[in-house]
């Protein structure tokens, strides 16, 4: 128990380290863009008819401590976020960040991970069937299907699903509110109208998701479907689900738990496209609007970092979850 | 016994000459022999050599420029034309198009009105004059005098095919009356270019970063892999957002277009650099290693002459792989905006325009160039799978 407990605590570290790294990365590609908070909000104010002078530029660099040297900012912002949570104002907008994205990246993180599990909990049993039937026509369709999940990113399937919905039903299925519940507190009926729409980004990124998990566990079922053990098995008269789930599914599982991290990734790589397209609010289109139309840096900072570390806590999390169910990894882990 | 050497001899010469030109093949040899049996992968190498090909030769067989140059003002959002070969008049051998005449008068509300005649025919010609363009020419013109490369090429005025009079429009025009059919060629050699250049890039990175991790091994390694795994958690495309922002509007289409290419290879490298390191952990305690190392070779040299030709197979295949991604991504980019812009085509900026609700309700071809992108894709994917199941040495015996 005691070993587990160290175990888990290098892990946790580790997570913490790769959080701190990426957070120094992230950062400092944000300090490398030209022009920094201050000016950028001082020009603003300038098209708006105020006159700017050097000296208000410096006051407001003071005020908002961008004098103070690189490293002693970066710590402040990172000690900020670890320990309050608190990602500090956005340079634009001017409003607290924590404030502007609310439940929006929880709402995105959401629909992230239910396009991720339903993935999964097609690509699971589709998978294994497939491994372990030897029918040309089956296999060679799943493979089409996964190929094409694979050519066809998910924002073309939105596009297509788009034109598609746009010549049959004359709506083009975009937005994640009905327009009375978009600003509305959450009440049943703001969930129910928010599931009626949030089907469809799920299923746009659940998509690709599903064709890269299926390929994943197919090849790893039929790798394990050929070994003696599983021969053996059968030849002590276990045959069907039982034979299946008991030995191959079992090795399977270890690298799919694995590599669900990798699998969140895409998905996040996937959500700001989809969701120009279905033009959701969500923290996919805010981080396009905080970057793209106002170079907004602590905004995308603060989205990029909260992304990163659902990836980093999903990891965590696998490692530990992998080390309790796969007796290999815990043997290593605990030793003998 | 003398009856069966007799007997023996030709066939076992027949069957020794198959033998030895299997153990004398190169790897690459035995890579091709392996590759011919995948019947898909064979169809999906044609399928890419013709889609190349298409992108290389795109000004030859494009009719118009498909800049704004091109654009044909009297055909704007215009469906696609396909020549036909017969009508009500009857039929020619040379395929033809109907005339169209642009009318307006008080049925039409005096707006502009484009009408097709059918009495008319305007046939399609093959190796007309037009537009001047340069095959096989290279330009650059980056921030900087220093890196300004041009190769000249060669300068062209024919083209594959061509109308006597007024357009032909294979794939219907854009809202500026820009031909589709053109640009699609067109956007076919820009993703390919940006696809080479960022997987080039790519390659560069993971074999330094790979290399050295797995030849050195030990606390080098750890510190590499530490780092390659922050990178490799960090979603790229949200992050290549951020970066991409960062272009000023005022740079040069070519300038943006390699920004776009060198991040995307920034990006690409950690998959490809942990599979080196892999490779090169297990190799490297190799005899053949041991004995170039004791030979005084120094560490540089064993990579590259001992170490690196163990798996250039593996490397190609990877790099086919990710191909098709480096497009997807550069496609990605450009469609929201942050990547590429006009005047370089490329399907994301073919697609910038196609979201709103009059493309989609009337405008349909728009969506054309899509079957291209897609049908590259997939046969990227298939040739990739196909080198990878043939650079396997062990696929034969499953």
């Amino acid at each position: 128990m005691l070993r587990f407990i160290q175990f888990a605590c290098t892990r946790a570290a580790m997570a913490v380290f790769t959080l701190l790294l990426v957070s120094f990365i992230v950062f400092t590609l944000m300090e490398m863009v030209p022009g920094n908070c201050a000016e950028r909000y001082l020009a603003f104010k300038n098209t708006q008819g105020e006159q700017i002078s050097i000296e208000n530029i410096r006051a407001e660099e003071q005020r908002l401590g961008l004098d103070k040297p690189y490293i002693q900012r970066w710590a402040g912002w990172v000690g900020n976020v670890f320990l309050r949570g608190d990602f500090g104002d956005s340079c634009i907008l001017r409003v607290n960040i924590n404030q502007l994205l609310g439940d929006k990246i929880w709402i995105s993180l959401g629909i992230c991970f239910t396009a991720l599990l339903v993935a999964y909990l097609i690509a699971l049993p589709v998978g294994i069937i497939s491994a372990t039937v030897s029918s040309p026509g089956l296999n060679n369709s799943l493979r089409l299907v996964s190929y094409l999940g694979l050519a066809l990113p998910n924002f073309l399937l939105a596009l297509m699903i788009m034109l598609f919905s746009t010549m049959v039903f004359g709506d083009t299925l975009t937005g994640m509110f009905s327009k009375e519940f978009r600003d509305a507190p959450w009440s049943y009926d703001r969930v129910i109208d928010f599931l009626s729409h949030a089907w469809l980004p799920i299923f746009i990124l659940g998509w690709s998701a599903t064709a890269f998990a299926l390929q994943t566990v197919r090849a790893l079922m039929s790798d394990e479907y050929g070994k003696l053990y599983v021969t053996a098995a059968r030849a002590r008269g276990v045959t069907g689900g039982k034979l299946l789930w008991r030995y191959p599914a079992r090795h399977a599982l270890g690298p799919i738990i694995n590599s669900l991290g990798f699998d969140l990734n895409r998905v996040f790589n996937e959500l700001p496209i989809v969701a120009v397209i279905l033009t959701l609010s969500e923290a996919g289109s805010l981080l396009l609007e905080g970057l793209a139309r106002s170079n907004d840096q602590q905004l995308a900072g603060a989205i990029i970092f909260m992304l990163t570390a659902a990836i980093v806590s999903l990891n965590f999390m696998t490692d530990i979850l992998l080390s309790l169910i796969d007796p290999r990894v815990r043997k290593s882990v605990m030793g003998g | 016994m003398v009856d069966q050497t007799a007997m023996g001899a030709p066939i076992k010469s027949a069957d020794q000459k198959s033998k030895e030109a299997y153990f004398t093949a190169s790897q690459m040899q035995l890579v091709w022999a392996r590759f011919k049996k995948n019947k898909a992968a064979m169809i999906a190498g044609t399928v890419l050599i013709g889609i190349i090909l298409m992108g290389f030769f795109a000004p030859f067989l494009s009719p118009y420029d498909p800049t704004i140059a091109g654009r044909d003002k009297e055909y704007q959002n215009g469906a696609p034309q396909i020549p036909m070969f017969c009508d009500h008049n009857g039929c020619s051998a040379r395929p033809f198009l109907h005339t169209l005449e642009r009318t307006r008068s008080i049925k039409t509300n005096f707006r502009w009105v484009t009408e097709i005649n059918t009495e008319q025919r305007r046939y399609v010609e093959l190796f007309p004059t037009g537009w001047e363009y340069r095959l096989f020419s290279f330009e650059l013109n980056l921030p900087g005098e220093a890196l300004d490369i041009a190769i000249p090429g060669f300068r062209m005025t024919t083209h594959l095919f061509g109308v006597d009079k007024g357009g032909i429009h294979l794939f219907g025009t854009d809202h500026a009356g820009k031909d589709i059919f053109s640009r699609t060629l067109h956007a076919i050699y820009t993703s390919l270019a940006v696809g080479t250049i960022g997987v080039f890039i790519s390659f560069v990175l993971a074999l330094v970063i790979g290399g050295a991790s797995g030849y050195f091994g030990g606390w080098v390694d750890g510190v590499l892999q530490m780092f390659t795994d922050a990178i490799r958690t960090v979603p790229a495309i949200p992050l290549f957002m951020a970066l991409a922002a960062f272009v000023p509007d005022e740079w040069s289409s070519e300038a943006r277009f390699f920004f776009i290419s060198i991040i995307l290879g920034f990006i690409g490298w950690p998959t490809l650099a942990r599979r080196v390191r892999t490779h090169l952990l297990t190799e490297r305690n190799q005899e053949y290693v041991l004995a170039a190392k004791m030979c005084g070779a120094s560490p540089t040299h064993v990579i590259r002459r001992h170490l690196l030709p163990s798996f250039t197979s593996y490397i190609i295949v990877d790099l086919v792989i990710s191909f098709p991604y480096m497009v997807l991504s550069e496609t990605a980019l450009s469609f929201i905006g942050l990547g590429l812009k006009e005047p370089v085509n490329s399907l994301g900026v073919l697609l910038q325009s196609v979201t709103s609700a009059d493309v989609l309700l009337n405008y349909q071809w728009y969506f054309i160039p899509v079957i291209f992108f897609v049908g590259m894709v997939l046969a990227f994917v298939f040739v990739g799978d196909g080198l990878r199941d043939a650079a396997d040495p062990y696929s034969d015996h499953k």
